[in-house]
């Protein structure tokens, strides 16, 4: 590599070293944050997130390839990074009061999750399975050690040891896939691989190889049968982290798995029939054991593996219009599950957890405004319009008819009633029972932020969807 | 582009929602909802008197690109069969703002603000031209009557809005995934009218006919997809029985008038056999169930399934006098029956109950409810002179020319209906004043009265001087039949 390809590299690359580099600083300088001053730490990340954000606009007009193939800069990676800033700097905004009341509120939290936006970016950069695999890691540590930031809590304690042991286990077998392509192919980039294979895309040993890959991606999006680990790392982790989770690194590992899946290799063996089994199991399971769920969190946290099974099938549907539908439906994701999980944030107040469905028996009485707010994003994620959730799954339907797969569109569409029905039962909870307390919701101004920020995109996609539908389908790589 | 007509109908409501969020006092929230729908009416009025009736060609057009990307376009327009419908929403809106005057004392804000809400969607879907705005509508609509169910219902009210909203969403997801396939095979576009145009294979023609059924049929219902429609409308509050029986079921039919018959023909010929049959069962089941009830709204419920079964009998007769009375039934069930649930509320709003074995002689207690009551059960059985005698008799000669067996049942039903409302209401109104001794019962007053009384007008009107009403629908109808019969002869 020459002094010069190293620039490019370097400047390609910038958004990420800004992130890292922030993070960093922050590590140092935030010893130094006294007591009942931690509003600064929030202040400074998102800071570092906005520098960020604006260097990857800087840079989003061309394509820059860098490292030598190991890494990209190119608008899909610029559209996912959006989306990790956004997911980010609305966990600051919801974390601050939420992290005081829990008493997390040191820096490592701050600290922690800059890595892992790092660990997101280079995940949605890397064209190379070994960066993948570095970005992967990067991001799963940090979140493995946000999961258990309730020190005091058992079940965080006992989330954060789950998701590292199965973690650990996933990682291990995508790795394994890594090398069973390396000896076969003898390279581990996405381009490089599919040059190699062009004469023969079947060989056993290659096939094996993928479903490796593919089971080590699965675990990260939460996709049947690698879910296991969700609800209850999801029901564990402090809820700012579960909403985080929820939209960041699953959005990032959708990333890797439309860079992957959607390269010529794996494209060229039928692994799609794979990927619809998969999407289908994780909707319909995702979507029954829901039904039964009293948690919140937990039930959220099946509804995030419905949704991720919903999103699997933009993935199955593949071309530029699968690809984009995916996007578009992770953008808007974002945007309607950080609502709800603002909700559920804000009800945490004193001894009052809020976790429990029933808590929230009246809530219309007494919050009419807010009550609106659960409306919308319930509503949206239950796919009814003119919510952004129902463009969402519209125009994956839409993919999916495209190449005429529409027994699957028929499938997804039966299992988002089944869908539909806990969160409306949620609406029935909030609106049509008597209330037995009074709430009292932490609501900052941070928290106002964010609630009146998601819900405009909530809604404001939904009305007006035609910007960011161009968005996604810009986006899209190599179109 | 003229003026934008019907985009102000539509948002007029919507805007009066967003209006009534900010406003603190109920009296204010009532009056400012009844203002406007009252104004939304006399757009409606000045839309009606300024249409066309020569022409077939849809009216009032508005197109506005919305989703490029995908063809999605925000188009307007209304041909004569939305036209009535159209009318007919804005009239039943200001009926139900003044029929939950009292009988909402709670949360009379959120009432108001999904009631007006409901009426734009309503508006919408019955002005679009875009067959993603008129989904967008159509499901959209879930949402309001969930709330209007399931906060201001009866007791059974959380169990009936689950059902509603279910049964629906699983009908329209389904038309959904039609509405994309027809995307594709129609030159991906979802513009209604150039759908229209589309000359489709018979094998895909035959799966959108079923997907698009599935919807419809929930909505309409038809029977076995019926059993929502009781619990709804028994646990519904009285606004929202009125708007469920007077506008949501006529989307399912409306439905089949603008997509299934125009942009199916062939498939809806030769499945028109299997529609006609459905009807028929839909009449004397209807007619059987609502012979068993003690419940008055349950019997109003169940009728409307049977008085439906003629408006799709009249639909898939494929001929002109069907169709005429098919388009003509649906709205006269919409004033019949909304009149009907209109009354059934307001005794219950006195008694507090419904059964019918509780009532009796009310002639007595309450003349003018009851002189009423009598006028809208002669028009529900069909007595000449009033509305639905024109549209069933319309119905029943195109039936009959359609397939005899079916005329037969259809009229079975007629004269079933005339013995479980003849029935209804020798129970309730005459007899020996057996409600005086346990309620007291005050007969209606003004405001009532001022919501009664347009219905009745209508009742007379269509009954005695049905021209206009049949002019309105006219030139669309005959047009209708020439692509169902132009495309679809090849059968």
């Amino acid at each position: 590599m020459t002094a010069a390809e190293l620039f490019q590299s370097i400047i390609a690359s910038l958004p990420e070293i800004v992130v890292v580099t922030g993070a960093c600083i922050l590590l140092i300088l935030g010893q130094f944050v006294r007591k009942g001053q931690e509003h600064l730490l929030v202040w400074a990340s998102v800071a570092v997130v906005l520098i960020a954000a604006l260097g990857t606009l800087a840079l989003a007009s061309e394509v820059r390839p860098a490292y030598t193939g190991m890494f990209i800069a190119d608008r899909f990676a610029v559209f996912f990074k959006l989306v990790f800033y956004l997911a980010t700097v609305l966990t600051f905004l919801l974390s601050q009061r939420y992290a005081d009341i829990e008493g997390i509120g040191s820096c490592e939290y701050y600290v922690l999750l800059l890595f892992t936006l790092s660990g997101m970016m280079i995940m949605a950069s890397a064209t190379d399975l070994l960066s993948i695999y570095v970005g992967l890691e990067l991001t799963v540590l940090c979140t493995y050690v946000l999961t258990g930031f309730l020190r005091q809590q058992r079940r965080s304690n006992e989330a954060a040891l789950k998701y590292v042991i199965l973690g650990a286990v996933s990682t291990g077998i995508f790795l394994y896939g890594v090398s069973l392509i390396y000896g076969l192919t003898g390279t581990t980039q996405l381009d490089g691989m599919a040059a190699a294979v062009a004469g023969n895309p079947l060989d056993p040993g290659l096939l094996l190889a993928v479903v490796f890959i593919v089971a080590g991606l699965v675990f990260k999006v939460g996709a049947v049968p690698f879910h296991m680990w969700l609800p209850d790392v999801y029901e564990g982790a402090p809820t700012t982290i579960t909403a985080f989770m929820s939209v960041g690194p699953k959005a990032a590992g959708f990333a890797v798995v439309l860079r992957v899946f959607l390269n010529p290799l794996v494209a060229a063996s039928d692994v799609w029939i794979v990927v619809a089994v998969i999407a289908v199991l994780t909707m319909a399971l995702g979507s029954f054991v829901a039904l039964v769920q009293d948690n919140f969190k937990r039930l959220l946290a099946y509804s995030s593996i419905s949704h991720a099974g919903f999103a699997l099938f933009g993935v199955v549907a593949g071309g530029a219009d699968g690809i984009a539908s995916v996007m578009l439906y992770l953008l808007i994701y974002s945007f309607m599950n950080l609502g709800i999980f603002a909700t559920v944030i804000m009800m945490r107040n004193g001894d009052f957890s809020g976790e429990v469905i029933e808590d929230y028996a009246g809530f219309a009485k007494f919050h009419p405004g807010l009550a609106l707010l659960m409306l919308l994003y319930l509503f949206s994620l239950a796919g009814i319009p003119p919510t952004a959730g129902f463009f969402a799954k519209f125009y994956v339907l839409v993919a999916l008819v495209e190449r005429g797969f529409v027994m699957l569109a028929v499938i997804a569409v039966l299992l988002s009633v089944v869908a539909a029905y806990f969160y409306i039962r949620i609406v029935m909870v909030i609106y049509m029972r008597e209330p037995e307390r009074a709430f009292d919701p932490a609501l900052t101004p941070l928290v106002r932020a964010t609630l009146a920020f998601t819900a405009a995109g909530t809604i404001g996609i939904g009305l007006f969807p035609a910007w960011f539908l161009r968005l996604a389908q810009h986006s899209v790589f190599g179109g | 582009m003229g003026f934008p007509l019907l985009t102000l109908i539509i948002f007029m409501p919507a805007a009066g929602a967003a209006v009534l969020m900010f406003l603190r006092s109920d009296d204010a929230v009532r009056w400012t909802a009844l203002s406007v729908a009252v104004l939304d009416l006399a757009l409606c009025i000045a839309m009606v008197a300024n249409f066309d009736t020569t022409t077939h060609e849809m009216q009032f057009t508005e197109t506005h690109p919305w989703v490029p990307a995908l063809g999605i376009t925000y188009a307007l327009g209304i041909d004569g069969i939305s036209a009535l419908f159209v009318f007919l929403t804005a009239l039943l809106a200001c009926i139900c703002v003044l029929a939950s005057w009292v009988a909402i004392d709670s949360k009379v804000k959120e009432f108001m603000i999904s009631l007006l809400a409901m009426q734009a969607l309503m508006l919408g879907v019955f002005c679009a031209l875009d067959l993603f705005l008129f989904y967008v509508c159509w499901e959209a609509m879930l949402i309001p009557m969930y709330l209007i169910i399931g906060v201001w219902g009866g007791d059974g009210r959380i169990y009936a809005a689950f059902k509603f909203f279910l049964y629906t969403l699983a009908g329209s997801l389904l038309f959904l995934v039609g509405v994309i396939v027809l995307y594709f095979h129609g030159g991906e576009t979802f513009d209604i009218r150039a759908l229209m145009a589309q000359d489709l294979p018979f094998p895909v023609q035959s799966f959108l006919f079923f997907s698009f059924l599935i919807a419809f049929a929930v909505k309409v219902p038809m029977v076995p997809v019926h059993t929502w429609l009781p619990d709804a409308h028994v646990q519904a509050p009285t606004a929202g029985s009125i708007i469920l029986a007077g506008v949501l079921l006529k989307m399912g039919a409306y439905g089949f008038l603008r997509f299934s018959l125009p942009m199916l023909p062939e498939a809806s010929v030769h499945y028109s056999t299997l529609m006609l049959a459905l009807s028929a069962l839909a009449i004397v089941y209807g007619g059987l169930l609502a012979l068993a009830q003690d419940d008055l709204k349950k019997l109003v419920a169940y009728s409307s399934i049977s008085h439906m079964g003629f408006v799709t009998l009249g639909i898939f007769a494929l001929n002109l006098r069907g169709l005429e009375g098919g388009i003509l039934q649906m709205f006269n069930h919409g004033v019949t029956t909304g009149a009907l649930f209109l009354f059934v509320g307001l005794i219950y709003e006195r008694t507090h109950t419904r059964s019918i074995a509780d009532y009796g002689g009310l002639m007595k207690a309450a003349p003018v409810y009851t002189t009423f009551l009598a006028l809208f059960t002669l028009s529900s059985m069909a007595l000449p002179g009033t509305n639905s005698f024109v549209g069933e008799l319309l119905v029943l000669s195109g039936g009959f020319a359609a397939n005899l067996a079916v005329g037969a049942a259809a009229v079975l039903g007629a004269l079933l209906g005339a013995a479980y409302l003849l029935g209804m209401y020798r129970k309730v109104a005459l007899g020996p004043a057996s409600v005086g001794a346990r309620f007291k019962i005050r007969d209606v007053n003004a405001r009532e009265i001022t919501a009664i009384l347009p219905l009745a007008v209508f009742v007379l009107w269509v009954g005695l001087y049905p021209k206009p009403f049949l002019n309105i629908i006219d030139a669309s109808v005959k047009h209708l039949l020439a692509q169902v019969h132009g495309k679809g002869s090849g059968q």
